[in-house]
């Protein structure tokens, strides 16, 4: 019995699969196109892919929900590519996946569709390319940014020896008793806090294929993390664990001086039903060191085409229409995102719609840097994170943590065929 | 008559054993396939060419991959005496009679009920931060003097982690063990006391050797799910700090998943896999031989 309900079942399986597939209804081209966009960000999503289908009525767009987390969606969306499916037509890809899936073959170059790639910030579009192709559009930019307490100082620390000064006085005033709160956890929003100090001094995290963590600028900047938590006092050891929504939750409480955030936080925390700090805090570039200059760890979202997409043209104009100014406009006065085009900043409509002045965006865009635009981001980036999170948790020297690193990034991408550097390089 | 018996037999089980090969043995040897080539997704200029045993060979060159290794075996240990020693005594409570009895049974397998992920993170919020309840506790009753970060810390991490897994599971050791208990003969506690036998001597000579095959039953269930934890790191620690809680499993997971390396994820799991089943199969000898040896 069992035996032949098996057999029914595998029939049925069989059959199911002979069937499937190859049916092409006519009509319009449906693409589809999956999203997480949740509340006000999914709304305005709605209302511009409405207006784009009332336009364009031999296209029809169907959103697909998917996770929100970054790692989920990343691995939802691998599953999909690498068995080959036609069906998610547009990707919504973070910054750093644009070259993976770009060099695994599973996005279309967009160079056939002549973007005009001069209207948009030159690193957003340099994170982009692959191999001297353009492969996403950038759609909004994030940037990191230090949020500080308007009601504690006159103007933001330049440097990260006048933020720890601040963040002191701050609290023998009786003010928060965090200094400073960054995003600390083991995961990619501490390469992003780490860019940042490591651009503070100067540094690199890749050049080409040579990995340069292990650096007087790398050293220095670590060092200087590190020493905030222990020696200053002024960051807290609990960042360690935080991702950023405790360092918001933390800042929006009044609980800390300054914080490093990217802009979403910003229209969140100037809603007095929920934020101590409403009204009471602005955004400024991160700081610099010596040797350095401020600088934005840049992220947001592209918009690619999956190659075996059977509609890249229909797809084609959804990304289009979806990146032009009066959508990037729309999103940026509905849920604060930072649109990707110059011009834009000039546009006096933006600067009444934004809740953070248009000129201070475009300073912080200009010193925004992507992250190492490689197919092996994700690999080079746990190795960092490991040994920058053992350094910070005082379980490696720093010296020690990032010659490590240094050596086995390099290993990596020189077996990867994409390295330069020597197989070990020491400091 | 008889071969023809013999081949209508074949017939009839030949669906399952086909359905067994697909479903067990199929992924089983693609796996072991997969771990025998240098297959990265991310770098298709690559090509997938046959690398032989150079995987195996850069697991075992990997500090990481002992360290992995040696946080699974410690983590396994500790958990599963605890259950066990905890679990032990649970059951021998609730093997007494008492009113109610019915209820604290159904009562004790709350934990067991909820889902790893949400447990993890329950317990992940009661050690999170310096205002977490255990912190507040421990601080409160004086215990500790300042709250203690405790998943900043390499040996501290693993508090959370493995009174989690204690916690959750538990109540099935106790389950399991009850069992055991309410198989053995009252008489022999009986004759035990008539022969003037302490409490104690009657556990050490009569529960404990009887009880031996439901402890051994539960020791090889919970052994194999320690060895293979993922999900309840991943939710608490995510393996850190650093690496100083990560599983073999996790390891295998970001190899396979994050850093989309099949070759070198697919020899991973292979080892794990030949670890636990090496594990069981030292578990069913052990059993084997305590279920004949009480025949006998």
């Amino acid at each position: 019995m069992p035996g032949r309900w098996v057999t029914c079942v595998l029939a049925t399986v069989l059959l199911a699969t002979a069937c499937g597939g190859g049916t092409s209804l006519p009509g319009p081209a449906v693409v589809t196109f999956p999203v997480s966009a949740l509340g006000a960000e999914g709304q305005v999503l709605v209302r511009q892919l409405a207006r784009f289908m009332q336009e364009n009525p031999a296209i029809k767009v169907v959103q697909r929900v998917t996770p929100d987390g970054a790692d989920q969606k990343h691995q939802l969306y691998v599953q999909w590519l690498n068995a080959g499916a036609s069906d998610p037509d547009i990707l919504q890809l973070d910054v750093i996946w644009t070259p993976e899936f770009a060099a695994a073959g599973w996005i279309l170059p967009l160079d056939r569709f002549m973007p005009d790639t001069a209207a948009f910030f030159p690193s957003t579009i340099t994170a982009n390319r692959w191999r001297d192709s353009l492969y996403a559009l950038p759609w909004f930019a994030d940037v990191g940014m230090l949020y500080w307490r308007t009601d504690l100082m006159n103007h933001p620390p330049a440097t990260f020896d006048e933020l720890i000064q601040q963040a002191q006085r701050a609290r023998q005033k009786g003010g928060p008793r965090y200094g400073f709160v960054w995003q600390g956890a083991r995961y990619e929003g501490l390469i992003t806090t780490f860019l940042e100090y490591l651009g503070a001094y100067g540094g690199r995290i890749l050049d080409g294929g040579r990995v340069l963590v292990s650096s007087e600028a790398g050293l220095r900047a670590l060092t200087e993390m590190r020493d905030e938590i222990y020696r200053f006092g002024v960051v807290p050891t609990t960042v360690l664990t935080w991702h950023e929504e405790e360092t918001r939750f933390a800042f929006q409480n009044g609980e800390a001086t300054f914080m490093r955030n990217w802009p979403y936080a910003y229209p969140l925390m100037q809603d007095s039903a929920e934020s101590r700090v409403a009204g009471k805090f602005a955004v400024a570039p991160m700081p610099a060191g010596p040797g350095g200059t401020h600088t934005a760890a840049i992220g947001g979202a592209q918009l690619a085409i999956n190659r075996r997409t059977e509609h890249p043209e229909a797809a084609w104009a959804v990304i289009d229409y979806l990146t032009q100014p009066e959508q990037m406009r729309e999103r940026a006065e509905v849920v604060g995102q930072f649109p990707t085009r110059t011009a834009l900043y000039d546009d006096p409509d933006l600067a009444s719609g934004l809740a953070i002045p248009p000129a201070m965006v475009r300073r912080i865009i200009e010193y925004a840097i992507p992250r190492p635009v490689t197919p092996i981001y994700t690999q080079l980036s746990e190795i960092l994170q490991i040994n920058i999170h053992r350094a910070l948790t005082r379980q490696a020297e720093p010296a020690a943590a990032l010659a490590r690193a240094q050596a086995e990034m390099q290993r990596v991408l020189n077996r990867a065929g994409l390295g330069t550097g020597e197989p070990v390089a020491g400091r | 008559m008889e071969r023809q018996e013999a081949r209508v037999a074949w017939t009839l089980v030949l669906p399952a054993v086909l359905t067994i090969l697909l479903v067990a043995l199929f992924p089983l040897l693609w796996t072991v396939w997969e771990s025998l080539h240098l297959h990265d997704l991310r770098m298709p200029w690559l090509g997938k060419p046959f690398v032989g045993i150079d995987n195996y060979v850069e697991a075992f060159g990997d500090p990481r991959f002992w360290a992995a290794l040696g946080h699974t075996a410690f983590f396994a240990v500790t958990s599963v005496g605890l259950e066990l020693i905890i679990g032990l005594w649970l059951a021998l409570a609730l093997n007494r009679a008492f009113r109610g009895r019915g209820l604290v049974r159904a009562a004790v397998l709350v934990p067991w009920a909820i889902p790893t992920v949400v447990s993890a993170l329950l317990w992940r919020f009661m050690f999170e931060g310096q205002t977490g309840i255990v912190n507040s506790v421990l601080v409160g009753v004086g215990v500790l003097k300042e709250p203690v970060v405790w998943f900043i810390h390499p040996a501290a991490a693993w508090v959370p982690v493995v009174l989690a897994d204690v916690w959750k599971t538990t109540p099935f050791v106790a389950l399991l063990l009850l069992a055991g208990l309410q198989n053995i003969d009252a008489s022999l506690y009986e004759a035990a006391r008539i022969d003037g036998a302490t409490a104690w001597r009657q556990f050490r000579h009569v529960t404990l050797p009887l009880l031996k095959p439901a402890i051994l039953v539960a020791l090889i269930f919970r052994t194999l799910d320690a060895f293979r934890v993922f999900d309840l790191i991943y939710a608490l620690t995510g393996g850190g700090p650093g690496t100083s809680t990560e599983p073999i499993a996790l390891y295998t997971f970001n190899a396979l998943l994050q850093n989309l390396q099949f070759g070198y994820g697919s020899a991973l799991s292979v080892i794990v896999f030949l670890i636990t089943f090496c594990l069981a199969m030292v578990y069913i000898k052990l059993l084997g031989a305590e279920l004949t040896g009480g025949k006998r």
